[in-house]
């Protein structure tokens, strides 16, 4: 005879297992250790900016609705079940089959399923990561230096995390409407509309005031709204969904003809750029890293020139630091095939490393193309700043990805696992970016005399990367041909 | 003359010895069956053969070129089907065939016609346009099977060609494999499944510890005949059923784990 548990067991064993599950995703993901110490780093990285923002007359106010607002965009990404639809899990660990997805052979529902996993989500991030967040605030927060400090760090903990939690419920009913047959564009436009409304009007500061920004009130009125907005989100949502099969037109041919190439590379450069511009988040994915890293560089220029008075020229300084991309570019790029993939056809694997380059460099190009140019007018370089900050950027950009290529050929990632090759890769950018930053800093705007000297290693780090990469290809063939 | 030759191989990888002096030789017209437990050689030997990897020592013809020395053109002349490979998730097949028409210099016209001649014969017409990564193993499996056989190669090699293929399909390629190795082609098929190298093949080569120990004729019309490392198992092997006589020749505790790859 079968024993009947309660429903409540069944949840709490279902949300044990999930808990256990994403502990074990984040630990093969980043290391067990490294894992454990991400808490204290996410708290050191928001006291660091907290401070820096401070000390640049950033009012602590600012500061801490700023990171409402990140908190709250964070909880949107998260209520699309974090990483579980990704590409870059199944990329990561393969063909995956998550907890998630057991309502397939299980006597559970989907939609039980479901509400149990977003439970575990908001407990899981809103531990891990949100309050690590609030402490990070710490030094800014009243009473900073009295016994109270852990009741404000537990009261900004508590706003935050319902904030956090209701941006994760606004996604989740985003996805209910979604499997009921309202399509992705009009909840877009929905969407982008409601803000604009709320903008133009003057009713967001006033719905801001409401929910966020009113003490235990605004927390306990935006908690209530969260759990209803939950449980209709949960009842909307069409357990037997499932997503229609997409399909493409024969675009394969038309780009292959479009690339000035030669014959033999095209085939291969337009495979690796629909392979890119398929995936989640496109040729946009490689933007955002660059713009990722133009803010953190931007807030670093300032920070720097608050506390030492010292500003770089903008041009020099953005042009060695953004070609860093070159690297999460070239990540993209390498994402979604494999070396061995090759080995079915007649092609070399020379050949395949000459079609990454190029397909990197179409690709990389505009992508650090437009922050550059951005950065260049809102610091307001000089002509010649922003000249030769181009040169740069175009040269150690070829640089970056030979250094990264020779080094690691398909897998860049490895880096991460590999710590020669990691201090190896250091060691390369270091030599050229510090001596470049140096001279950013030194003399502003630079000289004619610096100006030749910076554009002339821009040029010679390019060719260097040209080579290393060149090289790269026979040096990886040997590698695959000999096991 | 031989479609494929490979005489004395050898290949290690590191502390573990993948092949050793490894013997196959593959006419036109058979469709050869290269059978094994895990780790036994087969992957190592069938990437030796198409030009992925170098052996350590050992001579290897494939159309009568060197895949050691002229990998390319050696691929260029084969088909490949690998096992574990799967069609690029974000290409439909459609692209995926306009893709590896161009690598293989096929006029697009060609890859038109005979990608829908394919699609007809094992029945994916109607997920042409779709990304492979919204396909079933199975319709990937298809796919990759199509690619093989797109330049209609004079030899192929082919590992586990019937992996998630529905009993109706497999029947359609099975039947497939066999006219068009009669047709002077080669196929060099690896395969776990004794009931399949027994149904399609002509001759069957017994992999184990590295090496190719036995061989049995299946001739097509009933009878054997059997070549193996001593003369009283060669007596036996023509007396026993293919699964008697493999279990006879393998030991399974000597068969290796081989890496996949090691850098």
């Amino acid at each position: 005879m079968s024993r009947t548990f309660p429903a409540v067991s069944i949840d709490l064993t279902l949300l044990r297992t999930l808990f256990r599950e994403e502990w074990r995703l984040h630990a093969q993901l980043f290391g067990g250790r490294r894992f454990l110490g991400f808490p204290a780093i996410i708290a050191i990285l928001v006291a660091a900016a907290a401070v820096g923002l401070s000390a640049t007359g950033t009012s602590t106010d600012a500061i801490v609705t700023g990171l409402h607002v990140f908190v709250f965009a964070f909880g949107l990404y998260s209520g699309t079940a974090g990483f579980a639809g990704s590409d870059m899990l199944e990329n990561v660990f393969g063909d995956l089959s998550l907890v998630l997805s057991s309502s397939t052979t299980l006597p559970l529902s989907r939609r039980r399923l479901l509400g149990v996993f977003l439970v575990k989500d908001a407990l899981y991030y809103g531990v891990l990561f949100v309050l690590p967040m609030a402490s990070g605030l710490a030094p800014l927060l009243e009473g900073a230096h009295s016994v109270t400090l852990p009741l404000a760090i537990v009261a900004l903990w508590g706003s935050l995390f319902a904030l956090f939690v209701a941006g994760m419920v606004v996604t989740v009913a985003g996805i209910a409407l979604r499997t009921r047959g309202v399509p992705g564009w009009v909840l877009a436009i929905a969407a982008g509309t409601g803000a604009l409304a709320l903008w133009t009007t003057g009713t967001h500061s006033q719905l801001w005031a409401l929910f966020a920004g009113d003490g235990a009130a605004g927390t306990a009125m935006l908690t209530v709204s969260t759990l209803a907005l939950g449980a209709v989100a949960l009842r909307v949502y069409d357990p037997t969904y499932s997503r229609p099969s997409r399909t493409a037109t024969d675009r394969f041919a038309t780009l292959e003809r479009a690339l000035p190439l030669a014959s033999a590379e095209r085939g291969l450069v337009a495979k690796t750029l629909l392979d890119l511009g398929r995936s989640s988040g496109g040729f946009w994915k490689p933007l955002v890293s660059t713009v990722i890293l133009l803010a953190l560089v931007a807030a670093m220029v300032g920070i720097v020139g608050e506390i030492t008075g010292i500003e770089p020229a903008p041009g020099i300084f953005f042009g060695g630091v953004l070609g860093l991309s070159a690297f999460t570019t070239y990540n993209w790029l390498t994402q979604f095939d494999r070396v061995e993939a090759y080995l079915a056809y007649p092609v070399s694997v020379e050949a395949v490393f000459r079609a990454k380059r190029t397909a990197f460099v179409l690709v990389n190009g505009p992508t650090v193309a437009l922050p550059y140019v951005g950065a260049v007018l809102w610091f307001g370089a000089t002509p010649r700043d922003a000249a030769v900050g181009a040169v740069l950027l175009a040269g150690y950009s070829l640089y970056y990805y030979g250094l990264t290529v020779f080094l690691a050929g398909f897998d860049p990632n490895e880096f991460l696992f590999d710590a020669v090759r990691f201090a190896t890769f250091t060691l390369g950018v270091a030599v050229v970016l510090v001596p470049t930053l140096v001279a950013g800093f030194v003399v502003v705007p630079p000289s004619w005399p610096i100006t030749l000297a910076l554009g002339c290693s821009g040029l010679l780090f390019g060719a260097v990367g040209f080579v290393l990469s060149e090289r790269a290809g026979s040096k990886w063939e040997r590698v695959y041909r000999t096991g | 003359m031989a479609a494929i030759t490979a005489n004395g191989l050898e290949k290690s990888y590191g502390s573990v010895d993948a092949l050793a002096d490894m013997n196959v030789s593959v006419s036109r017209g058979e469709l050869f069956g290269f059978l094994g437990p895990n780790g036994a050689g087969k992957t190592t030997t069938i990437r030796i053969l198409t030009g992925q990897v170098t052996p350590d020592s050992g001579d290897v013809r494939v159309l009568g070129v060197d895949p050691t020395t002229d990998p390319i053109e050696t691929r260029r002349r084969v088909g490949i089907l690998p096992e574990q490979e799967s069609p690029p998730s974000f290409l439909t097949p459609r692209e995926y065939f306009d893709f590896v028409g161009k690598i293989r210099s096929l006029a697009d016209e060609t890859v038109a016609e005979r990608v829908e001649r394919w699609a007809d014969r094992l029945g994916f017409r109607s997920k042409l346009d779709t990304l492979h990564t919204d396909l079933s193993r199975g319709q990937q499996q298809k796919v990759m099977i199509t690619q093989a056989f797109l330049h209609e190669p004079e030899v192929v090699f082919i590992d586990e060609p019937l992996a998630n293929l529905d009993p109706i399909v497999q029947e359609q390629v099975k039947r497939f494999l066999v006219a068009y190795a009669a047709e002077d082609n080669a196929i060099f098929l690896s395969t776990h499944n004794i009931e399949v190298a027994e149904d399609i093949c002509t001759r069957v080569g017994i992999v184990a510890d590295g090496k190719c120990i036995a061989e049995r004729d299946l001739g097509g019309d009933g009878g054997s005949e059997s070549r193996s490392d001593s003369d009283d198992a060669s007596t036996r092997d023509s007396e026993n059923s293919l699964l008697e006589t493999f279990l006879a020749h393998v030991d399974d505790a000597n068969a290796r784990d081989v890496p996949v790859m090691q850098r």
